[in-house]
């Protein structure tokens, strides 16, 4: 059983704290986070014990890693004082704020033989899997080209102020919505990518995009346009839709369900010519324990598996988050004003 | 309990397996006359128990319901919390005037001073608050049960808080007089902890069973075997496995397994409605 600990109990921290607790393979040993009335809470009504400074909490407790899920400016720091320690890391999404930044963390953790994790769950889909599964079956042929959009409703009426709406405090659209998006282009179609074009434009925030478009070449070969949004007033929560064309057929998917169109019946994997339809409740999603959604589970255990040594690298590796900070960074810089 | 309740997911645009039959459906009930003229049918045709999410949009259907005389003996089994109404509150408003819009009037909550010393309090008391806050909606109908929704029953399950699930069952009792209900989505983990670890008699346990093992943790052959044991009373639902299923095999998959003992299903037209309860009765219960 390895021993971790959570640094950050927001949101995110309360549900991956009750995931792990249920995840096999590792044992919650401590959290650590700054507001003392939750730690009062949170030591009150369960058996976890806090620390309101990481570094004594490391210093107190034996650990094998540590889930950092701090606000995005504090990653870089804490993330690499652990992999100095040598603890394994899981960390939010994105990595860092700068590709240089996770580059350098990418470095120090194989220097200190630390492994890590990033919190991209889109990889740990099952659908998102099925079609990496196509993907590497060559199933639809040669890749040409593909349309991938994450929306959702964030901000959907006038906004001046608040952290959404300054880049400094990582505001915008395209640090938002972009690392998942971005994340899952390079998923499908590899972290070999340049970014072509970029355009973000405003719509209800004033200082940040509301909206972004990038072109992404892998290979040098697949182009894919990149669309994310986050004042699309239609949608329930955050949407991920993905097409890719290939040569032999055509590829549509969101979390829920996949649509595959051949030119030709694929034998070895069952399906037909023409469309064939495959929804999330045709695929196994059991789980040792669900909070919401498969994925967030999933990615609780690939963290097990990875401090237990039962895989060596993680899907969601430094080095995969590192190079969809680049894409950020690039996509940003490319983009010449705030249309 | 019925053997046969009619959920609410299609009234809100909730598909688990397609976000187009999610649109569909949405696009079906616009208006509270809608999901009131759908309801009418269900209790016309004779099911007489409905187990909903207390969402805002409800407000209006369960006021034409309360005043007309054929629902006299139709059950409601309110479900909660429904955590985005919480959610965009809290957003919208901050937490001090999220607390005051739900629990208006209030001297205890509006007495704390600030959220911090409102979660280091035992939070006991604020989930009776909150429970009350939902409850007055439906002051002087027919309720018959209340339940606890799995983002909060699997939270509490995750975390560890087995107490906050007994005294949710116990408040259940004491205040309302009605049996308590828990939605999951680890159903063997909870029955484990429900059964021999807080020691509920016969807890209501709400949870995916289907054919086709959908959303079954940790398996489906696990889950069987809890359902076996019969010391829980369970209410299956995405049995249909939101539509991947046809009512006739999905419902000879309820009558092999045993020890399902009602059925909760939604459905948006009163064809598939009237089929899904026609076969649920002549295969399953044998009424």
């Amino acid at each position: 059983m390895k021993k971790i600990a959570l640094i950050g109990i927001g949101k995110m921290g309360i549900s991956h704290l009750a995931i792990a607790n249920q995840t096999p393979g590792i044992e919650v040993k401590a959290i650590c986070d700054t507001s003392k009335s939750l730690l009062r809470a949170i030591e009150k009504n369960t058996k976890f014990v806090g620390y309101t400074d990481y570094k004594k909490m490391i210093k107190d407790v034996p650990l094998d890693g540590v889930m950092i899920l701090v606000p995005n400016a504090y990653h870089f720091e804490i993330v690499k004082y652990c992999i100095e320690k040598g603890i394994h890391v899981f960390v939010e999404k994105p990595f860092t704020l700068s590709y240089k930044d996770s580059e350098s963390l990418v470095d120090l953790a194989k220097k200190h033989q630390v492994k890590g994790q990033v919190g991209y769950v889109n990889r740990l889909n099952p659908i998102f899997q099925r079609v990496k599964k196509l993907l590497d079956h060559n199933v639809i042929g040669e890749i040409s080209t593909y349309k991938n959009s994450m929306t959702g409703g964030v901000i959907l009426k006038k906004n001046s102020k608040g952290w959404r709406n300054d880049y400094k405090k990582g505001g915008g659209c395209l640090f938002d919505y972009g690392p998942h998006c971005f994340d899952l282009s390079t998923y499908f179609f590899g972290t070999d990518v340049q970014v072509q074009s970029s355009v973000l434009k405003k719509v209800f925030s004033t200082a940040v995009d509301d909206m972004v478009y990038a072109t992404l070449l892998h290979n040098n070969t697949i182009i894919g346009l990149n669309y994310i949004n986050w004042s699309d007033n239609s949608v329930r929560k955050a949407t991920n839709n993905i097409e890719i064309n290939g040569s032999n057929g055509k590829i549509l998917a969101s979390k829920q369900e996949l649509s595959v169109f051949l030119t030709e019946a694929n034998q070895e994997l069952k399906l037909d010519k023409g469309w064939n339809q495959i929804y999330i409740t045709d695929v196994n999603t059991d789980v040792p324990y669900y909070l919401r959604g498969e994925d967030f589970s999933n990615q609780l255990i690939e963290f097990s598996n990875l401090i237990n040594g039962h895989i060596d690298e993680s899907k969601t590796s430094l080095y995969n988050a590192s190079i969809t900070d680049k894409i950020l960074e690039e996509v940003k810089n490319l983009n010449k004003e705030l249309l | 309990m019925d053997k046969i309740i009619f959920g609410d997911n299609q009234f809100f645009g909730v598909n688990h397996m397609s976000e187009q039959t999610a649109i569909k459906q949405a696009q079906k009930f616009r208006t509270a006359e809608d999901i009131y003229r759908t309801l009418e049918y269900v209790n016309d045709i004779g099911i007489k128990s409905f187990m909903f999410t207390t969402h805002n949009q409800l407000e209006p259907v369960l006021e034409m319901i309360k005043n007309n005389s054929k629902f006299d003996d139709f059950k409601l089994y309110p479900c909660m919390p429904y955590a985005h109404k919480y959610a965009d509150a809290m957003v919208e408003l901050g937490p001090f005037e999220m607390i005051n819009k739900f629990t208006p009037g209030n001297k205890l909550v509006s007495g704390l001073k600030g959220i911090g010393s409102l979660i280091s309090s035992n939070p006991i008391p604020i989930m009776k608050l909150l429970v009350d806050s939902e409850m007055k909606l439906l002051k002087g109908m027919n309720v018959k049960g209340i339940f606890l929704l799995n983002i909060a029953t699997d939270l509490l399950l995750g975390l560890e808080m087995h107490d906050m699930l007994y005294e949710f069952s116990k408040y259940a009792e004491e205040k309302y007089n009605v049996k308590a209900g828990f939605f999951t989505m680890n159903q063997v983990k909870l029955h484990d902890v429900l059964v021999n670890k807080i020691g509920l008699k016969d807890p209501i346990i709400v949870s995916n069973i289907n054919k086709i093992g959908f959303r079954m943790n940790p398996s489906q052959l696990e889950v069987e075997k809890v359902l076996a044991k019969k010391d829980s009373y369970n209410i299956a639902m995405s049995f249909l496995a939101s539509g991947a299923l046809r009512p006739k095999e999905a419902s000879d998959y309820i009558e092999s397994i045993k020890g399902v003992d009602s059925v909760l299903f939604g459905a948006s037209s009163s064809g598939h409605i009237k089929e899904t309860k026609v076969i649920l009765e002549s295969k399953v219960f044998m009424l």
